[in-house]
């Protein structure tokens, strides 16, 4: 199980690279320009949810990109719970 | 030929100007490092420029003992040999006395 | 450090050669790693299989050739280097005529890789 982090927008060459090895029982958090992928009704949020990984957008991030809302099932991530995840994972993967 | 001055060299005594070296340049790096060059330490430095021809690198430790080994059997592929020759640290003094760079993983 | 436990890395290249930094230091890292004889492999993905070009030629610029450098992988004892088949195939990239000999994976079984490994390093 990896703990997947992108902070590119769903444009770039990192998100199909970390789209491609994301996987069922994986976890990835979306931050930086990372959070665009979380927007409901675009292909990049269908195609993550597809993967069936656990998927969280950090929330002052999102904010600050004006997504108020996340799309269906991504979940709101604050600090806190992003170094709970790190502790969680032995193996962390950084998309940029 | 005169020999180089000190300013041919960087702090560690490695030539800044690779393609300033010759034999003549080589014995003048050794004689600074106290080493007198023998037919047995010419061959490694041979070895030193051809691996950084293919590689275009200076090799550490590990991979200068596997390269002799393969190019000069298993007897001159230890790293016991390697320093008999160049005490030491024999990738960094070889590569010196080879006029190349600094390896960059040698301790 | 005699007795330290060894942790296996895999080192996922995802970056073109010579467009920035990151390549070379990703080269530089598992070079490192082999030089102190920890267990280290190599994944090319997405534009990081540009870096498995043949013919290279750097010495105009006066660069480092990435690709020379590959080829030294062996040398430090990295012998498993795998390729993103998909990447390889979007720049018509023939594997056997790379500096590094190289296996091809398809998206699941680099999945299958990545779990493999006590640690990940992308670069």
């Amino acid at each position: 199980m990896v703990l997947h982090t992108l902070s590119a927008a769903p444009s770039g060459a990192a998100f199909n690279d970390c789209l491609k090895v994301l996987q069922a029982g994986d976890t990835l958090v979306l931050f930086g320009d990372g959070v665009y992928a979380a927007l409901e009704g675009t292909a990049a949020c269908d195609k993550l949810r597809a993967t069936q990984a656990e998927l969280f957008v950090l929330e002052s991030d999102a904010r600050l990109a004006g997504i108020a809302k996340t799309a269906a099932n991504i979940s709101w991530l604050d600090m806190d719970g992003l170094v709970a995840l790190t502790e969680r994972f032995p193996r962390q993967l950084a998309w940029y | 030929m005169s020999a180089l001055t000190a300013d041919a060299f960087d702090k560690e005594g490695f030539l800044r100007d690779l393609s300033q070296w010759n034999k003549q340049v080589a014995q003048q790096i050794a004689a600074a490092e106290n080493l007198e060059l023998t037919p047995a330490h010419w061959e490694i430095l041979e070895l030193l420029r051809a691996y950084y021809q293919e590689y275009d690198s200076s090799p550490a430790m590990r991979p200068l003992v596997k390269y002799c080994a393969i190019h000069l059997g298993a007897d001159k592929g230890k790293s016991i040999y390697l320093m008999s020759l160049f005490p030491g640290s024999p990738a960094k003094i070889g590569s010196k006395i080879a006029g190349l760079p600094k390896p960059d993983n040698c301790l | 450090m005699p007795g330290a436990e060894k942790r296996s890395v895999l080192v996922v290249m995802r970056h073109s050669p010579y467009g920035s930094s990151l390549a070379k230091a990703a080269v530089d890292v598992a070079l490192a790693a082999g030089a102190f004889d920890q267990p280290v492999d190599l994944l090319f993905t997405g534009d990081g299989v540009l870096q498995l070009f043949p013919d290279q030629d750097s010495h105009s610029l006066g660069k480092k050739n990435m690709g020379r450098q590959l080829a030294s992988l062996p040398m430090y004892d990295i012998d498993r280097v795998y390729v993103d088949a998909e990447a390889a195939s979007r720049y018509n990239l023939d594997t056997a005529t790379s500096p590094v000999e190289a296996k091809l994976l398809d998206p699941r079984e680099m999945r299958q890789l990545m779990v493999g490994y006590d640690h990940l390093l992308g670069l």
